[in-house]
């Protein structure tokens, strides 16, 4: 089915309005403090940024408790990272490739991953993640957790033969996971309008899967969403797929060219869902472009800090390269026998 | 001691440590009613029901891929494949995926999972189910890598494969599964990542494993009383024990290392490099490496039987090095 109305915010509880603005304020001043760095020279490898997918990273992330795991992927990850309650301090350090990151600088942004934040990282391999998502779900669903798995991936991503398969697992053991599509039209430049699905989360419905199809500009409507389904998951109604439609408002990376775009694409500045979303909520009076600025700024300046403290922190020792490659003593070895 | 077949000897493994760890799962195609594709899970369904002996849609890439999701989740998955060279199917969470995650997270994450997955040629199946494929995954660091040459070896490194914390791609024999051996009536487990010297011999070192090991077993109580041979069986290729091949050289002064994986690129240049650089001055003759020529596994029954190494090549090869 396909969600066309957005949700109206007056009738959202006011806590979840106010975490939702405040969940898309914090990635969008991460990202720009991301970029401003990467701009000096000081952030390695490559940026994707998630300008235009905030309302989508927040709404799924603020539908989700805390023990229910996050697989993340698509290319858009520092916000799915952030909902997840990774602090920005840490998540920077984790860009920089310092020691202070979660993964010790051996993730880099397109892997961080947090075990006890239940963040499990990005098979950067694009749509190889959502068969492990399958598999942390059943792990679930056999150990009786009561947890459910949401797993993100992009339009690009359901274009490969693991993203059906996981769906098929998914469906064949009924397993509590929700993948959601984020779908910004453009596999780096391959366009999304090409592929002969509707929408894709139609792909679910061979399966009997439900399956939705939402704004994902709209941080109400991919709450409601996501929420409905990780309810039906925990309460074991089985697996659920939603197409979120988002903007990519900038290159796939930092430094793309973007020759492929055309003039009749959204005008990013239109398309933004963050001063849409404070627009509303400016006009339902629920707070004044006075009060917005002033908490913008103060995650402007959260953002300034955790630079600080990436750029402050060290890189890893370098014997830490050999770290982490076995559990040892492997089984059977001395002082091995678990 | 009991004389049991290598399938009755996994099966074993399987059932005691389905029934020791409740986090234990079997997984994979056809290993419920069906048995598994040797008969190595026959009755354990029926044993432990169907969602701890669970049958898979067919798709190598959900077999492997869920199951690292699962060990992550807490789980300790034992997924099966038919047959090893269907780990190329499942390339990407093969080689991409499993070992490289708990490395990527920089330790937070632990994967006690198993791929189980019989490798190797001999059994007139053509090119794609034929392959000896631990050199591949052996190149993967992250991933430990067992090879299962006996019946005692199969239950004893499989019921270690299960227990061990590490990703383990665990390979016994398509051609040996069959095969019998004495296996102990009492419960054990044996080492991973150390290898084991089956016949000691002071004239000259034999590296092997699976059927190799077995045809070198051969090739040495041909040569006994001429030529004294040791067999050292390497047991896990990944990490490889290096130590006590070099140990062995050490005092023979003379190696062949005999593998089913091809020559180009194959197990046997590593061994022989690892000893040649750490040991040069051990050696009384330049070491000698058996494997498939670099051909893909042909389905004639003449031509298998001419590309994969027989005690023949290996006796020849031992005979060089004098």
């Amino acid at each position: 089915m396909v969600s066309e109305s957005n949700p109206d915010v007056d009738d959202l509880p006011r806590e979840t309005a106010d975490v939702l603005l405040d969940e898309m304020m914090r990635i969008r001043a991460f990202d720009d403090a991301a970029l401003e760095q990467f701009r000096e020279g000081d952030v390695p490898g490559f940026l994707h940024l998630c300008h235009g997918h905030e309302a989508s990273h927040a709404g799924m992330g603020v539908a989700m408790a805390p023990d229910d795991w996050l697989a993340v992927g698509g290319s858009r990850l520092h916000g799915q990272y952030l909902v997840k309650g990774v602090p920005m301090p840490e998540a920077m350090a984790e860009i920089y490739g310092k020691e202070t990151g979660p993964n010790r600088g051996k993730g880099g942004s397109m892997h961080l991953a947090d075990y006890d934040r239940h963040l499990y990282g990005h098979a950067a391999t694009i749509g190889s993640g959502q068969n492990p998502a399958a598999g942390i779900a059943l792990a679930q669903q056999m150990r009786e957790t009561g947890n459910v798995v949401v797993s993100t991936i992009g339009d690009g991503g359901t274009s490969r033969g693991s993203f059906h398969t996981a769906l098929v697992f998914a469906a064949t053991w009924d397993l509590p996971v929700v993948y959601v599509i984020e779908n910004n039209e453009f596999a780096i430049s391959y366009d999304a309008e090409n592929l002969p699905i509707e929408q894709l989360s139609d792909y679910g419905e061979p399966l009997d899967m439900p399956t939705e199809s939402v704004d994902g500009s709209d941080p109400v409507a991919v709450h409601e969403a996501v929420s409905a389904a990780v309810d039906r998951a925990r309460s074991g109604g089985g697996p659920t797929v939603i197409e979120s439609r988002v903007t990519r408002m900038r290159g796939h990376f930092e430094g793309d060219k973007q020759q492929y775009r055309t003039e009749t694409d959204a005008d990013a500045s239109e398309a933004d869902p963050l001063t849409s979303f404070r627009d509303r909520l400016i006009e339902a009076g629920h707070i004044t472009a006075a009060e917005y600025d002033d908490r913008y700024a103060e995650f402007e300046a959260k953002a300034r800090e955790a630079v600080e403290f990436a750029q402050e922190s060290d890189f890893p020792d370098s014997e830490v390269a050999y770290d982490d490659i076995y559990e040892e003593p492997l089984y059977g070895q001395e002082g091995g026998d678990r | 001691m009991t004389e049991k077949s290598i399938t009755e000897a996994l099966r074993e493994a399987l059932d005691e440590e389905l029934q020791r760890d409740e986090r234990v799962y079997v997984v994979g195609e056809d290993v419920g009613d069906f048995g598994g594709n040797f008969g190595e899970t026959q009755g354990l369904q029926e044993k432990y029901g169907d969602k701890r002996v669970r049958d898979t849609p067919l798709s190598e890439i959900g077999i492997t891929g869920h199951a690292l999701g699962a060990a992550v989740g807490g789980m300790r998955p034992v997924a099966e494949l038919q047959f090893a060279d269907f780990a190329a199917t499942a390339g990407d969470e093969m080689v991409n995926q499993i070992p490289k995650m708990g490395y990527i997270s920089g330790g937070q994450f632990t994967l006690p999972m198993t791929v189980l997955a019989p490798s190797g040629a001999g059994i007139r199946s053509g090119a794609q189910h034929s392959q000896s494929v631990h050199a591949w995954m052996g190149n993967q660091p992250g991933f430990v890598v067992v090879t299962a040459s006996t019946p005692y070896d199969a239950k004893g490194l499989l019921k270690s494969a299960i227990r061990d914390d590490n990703p383990v791609f665990f390979l016994p024999h398509k051609n040996l599964m069959g095969k019998k051996g004495e296996v102990p009536d009492e419960e054990y487990t044996l080492p991973l990542g150390e290898a084991a010297v089956e016949r000691t011999g002071e004239d000259v070192t034999v590296v092997a494993t699976q059927q190799m090991f077995h045809r070198a077993m051969e090739a040495a109580e041909q040569l006994a009383g001429d030529i004294d041979v040791e067999v050292v069986n390497p047991r896990t290729f990944a990490p490889l024990d290096t130590e006590t091949i070099r140990e062995s050289v050490r005092k023979t002064g003379r190696l062949v290392a005999v593998d089913e994986t091809p020559l180009r690129y194959g197990t046997q240049g590593y061994i022989v490099s690892e000893v040649v650089s750490n040991d040069f001055f051990s050696f009384d003759a330049p070491p000698q490496t058996v494997g498939v020529e670099d051909t893909p596994i042909p389905f004639s029954p003449p031509l298998e039987d001419e590309v994969i190494p027989d005690t023949e090549e290996i006796l020849a090869a031992i005979r060089r090095t004098f």
